[in-house]
């Protein structure tokens, strides 16, 4: 990620405000430049424990380009494809990812920023779509659980973001055939001919209530527990939140929830730390389940109140 | 990796589960010299589980023209490649199967289909593709050739499924009670590893709610003793719905068993993926040995000789005979004064049909008046 790059955002917030609204070349410009002056953030910090602060104001639990997150450091967290437990990703695409954290006693909130030039937010056939995780010890514990999601009898509590997701809630729930293929015609479908309660089961997915087939989410974010690769397992009470922006070639994505963590594991407290890793998928890479990026344990470091 | 027997190579081989054989297997066996490609069988089963919103790809059943046509382009053929030379000793196939050559980090050797693949079932066989001089009906071509056979395909509801072995999440499995395979939709996650895992590719994508879908047996049928939709619709009666047996347990009265494991007329497909399918062909008794035995394995001359021969074996004609000739799965049959009978598991009489239909003569007539007027011509059949 670079922040000397100028967005389109930045040209409309930045560049407008410091040219004091008149859209004369030179000033809008020059506006410009002091516009990502102003807001260039200091380099990453890499190695070092990604401190959540007390945020001063309200935590931006949805808002990936909120002021709120300059209150936060930058953490570069490495990341390799994941060849512990097949299937592999054989090559990786992303090598890091940027990490920051804030908490107002009573949530959490990371800011996820990877590099990806393709949004990748409709599932399809050999279609998959970009995401990110993070996983979270369980309990507290002198033994940090496998790497790999946990591993029987040691937990841990993921909280993954995904684009498919976010664009279901970005469109009503408008993600699927009509929009994977623009052009479909449709002659006769179930829901034409059939009382809805019988046309709703060729939807068999979704009449089995799995998550993925959702039609109207109400958080991008998915609480999940694992005790391993393969133990997924969707939590009954969904309390995370967040967002995603794709801007400038990257993605930028808030996921916050609860400290109490109900369900999932025990309340982070203030003043405590807990270890964390990170996953990210590239959907135009075919990434998908145990083909991603991983990181290794990493350390949040939660202000004391 | 555990150790497994399959009966279809011979030997034993490498699977990621140990085996576990169903008591009962569901079986389906297909006569491939009756089919016409009417898709009888594929519009029965579309309009029964596949016509909704996100399954427009799906054909859980599909009839291809071999031996090129295919549903998803390329499926037999790209594996094939991909697998290398497969070779057979007499009946043990000493080649690799798709568990034994997955390459690192792959429980599975696999190729996944792209969304095009999916779109043009039996692309360039069932429609002209440009004006006759270039199409593959000229002779001296070398896409030109004096046979074709179309092949019938369901999911094989393997015994060593690809599908199941590639399922990070353990979400497909096989029923204990008749080796179905299904996919389990509150657990799956929608990774599609069994579109690239299965060589027959028989599991498939739905657009809408994201997760796998793949041909059920139309177990709710089977439960109540009935052979599937694809069967009873099939006008060419060149199907048989059943349950087989492991060959050290076959049972001559039983129909696939007879055909399977005691006459060896109907083979499998591709068995040397390894998958040990469930699904049984009889072979098409005019396209070359060579290419049949590709994919059929080592028995098809065999199976051609006894095929041609069946009009004077009354017992397998009789079997023959009973495809298609009720809606009940058969549990044993017999042929005895020159008609063949099928029996429930209970030992009641299902259906009878007779090895030869009575035969009629009318007399022939010439008309010269009908209703009073004079006419000329022959009497038909009115």
């Amino acid at each position: 990620m670079s922040d000397a790059k100028i967005t389109r955002k930045d040209a409309l917030v930045y560049g407008g405000a410091a040219a004091g609204g008149l859209v004369v070349g030179g000033a809008a410009v020059a506006g410009l430049a002091a516009g990502v002056e102003a807001r260039k953030l200091p380099q990453p910090l890499e190695g070092v424990e990604i401190s959540a602060p007390i945020v001063d104001g309200d935590l931006p639990v949805e808002d990936p380009s909120a002021d709120a997150w300059r209150q936060a450091q930058r953490v570069r967290v490495p990341l390799v494809p994941q060849q512990l437990v097949p299937p592999y990703l054989e090559q990786g695409h992303v090598d890091e990812l940027l990490v920051r954290a804030l908490h107002d006693g009573s949530d959490l909130a990371l800011l996820l920023e990877w590099d990806d030039r393709d949004v990748d937010d409709l599932d399809g056939i050999r279609r998959y779509h970009d995401a990110v995780a993070v996983q979270l010890a369980a309990t507290a514990g002198a033994t940090l659980p496998p790497l790999t999601m946990g591993g029987p009898g040691a937990p841990v509590h993921i909280l993954q973001w995904r684009a498919t997701w976010q664009r279901d809630i970005d469109s009503g729930g408008k993600t699927g055939v009509e929009q994977i293929y623009p052009e479909v015609v449709h002659d006769v479908m179930p829901d034409d001919v059939l009382p809805p309660e019988t046309a709703q089961l060729y939807w068999v997915g979704r009449e089995a209530g799995n998550p993925l087939s959702l039609q109207n989410r109400v958080t991008p974010v998915e609480e999940i527990v694992a005790e391993g690769f393969g133990t997924v397992t969707h939590l009954t009470e969904q309390t995370a939140r967040g967002h995603g922006n794709h801007e400038d070639g990257g993605w930028s994505v808030v996921v916050s929830f609860p400290l109490a963590r109900a369900g999932a594991g025990s309340r982070m407290e203030p003043g405590s730390r807990w270890p964390a890793a990170f996953a990210v998928w590239l959907g135009s890479e075919e990434n998908r389940g145990g083909r991603k990026h991983i990181s290794d344990w990493q350390t949040i470091a939660l202000e004391a109140q | 990796m555990a150790k497994v027997r399959n009966w279809q190579l011979g030997r034993d081989m490498e699977y990621p589960f140990a085996a576990e054989r169903p008591p009962k297997q569901f079986t389906m066996i297909m006569d491939t010299n009756k089919c016409i490609a009417c898709q009888s069988c594929t519009i029965a089963c579309k309009s029964t589980w596949t016509w909704g919103k996100g399954q427009e790809f799906m054909l859980w059943n599909n009839i291809e023209t071999k031996p090129y046509g295919f549903y998803p382009t390329g499926w037999d053929v790209n594996i094939l490649e991909l697998l290398g030379e497969q070779s057979w000793e007499g009946g043990t196939y000493t080649g690799e199967t798709v568990f034994e050559a997955a390459p690192p980090g792959e429980r599975v050797l696999g190729w996944a289909p792209a969304e095009e693949d999916w779109s043009h079932p039996n692309i360039g066989e069932d429609e002209p593709t440009g004006n006759a001089e270039e199409t593959t009906y000229v002779p001296d071509n070398p896409h030109s050739m004096m046979w074709m056979y179309y092949l019938q395909r369901i999911c094989n509801h393997c015994t060593y499924p690809a599908c199941v072995a590639a399922c990070p999440r353990d979400a497909i499995y096989k029923r204990p009670e008749d080796g179905i395979v299904l996919v389990d939709q509150t657990r799956c996650r929608g990774y599609q590893e069994c579109l690239t895992a299965c060589p027959y590719k028989k599991t498939m994508f739905n657009l809408e709610t994201r997760v796998s879908e793949k041909c059920i047996g139309c177990y709710p049928k089977l439960e109540q003793g009935l052979q599937t939709q694809c069967t009873t619709a099939c006008i060419g009666r060149l199907r048989l719905t059943n349950y087989l047996s492991p060959p050290d347990e076959a049972d001559p009265r039983k129909p696939a068993d007879y055909l399977v494991h005691i006459r060896k007329l109907a083979l499998p497909i591709y068995p040397q993926l390894g998958l040990e399918p469930n699904v049984y062909y009889i072979p098409p008794v005019h396209v070359p040995v060579k290419y049949l035995t590709q994919m059929f394995g080592p028995g098809v001359q065999r199976a051609i000789d006894i095929y041609r021969n069946a009009k004077d074996d009354p017992e397998l004609l009789g079997l023959l005979m009973l495809f298609g000739s009720t809606e009940r799965i058969m549990d044993t049959w017999d042929v005895r004064d020159g008609v063949a009978r099928a029996y429930d598991e209970g030992g009641e009489e299902i259906v009878a049909v007779p090895l030869r239909e009575p035969t009629f003569v009318r007399k022939f007539e010439f008309a010269t008046e009908v209703e009073g007027q004079p006419v000329t011509g022959f009497r038909h059949n009115t």
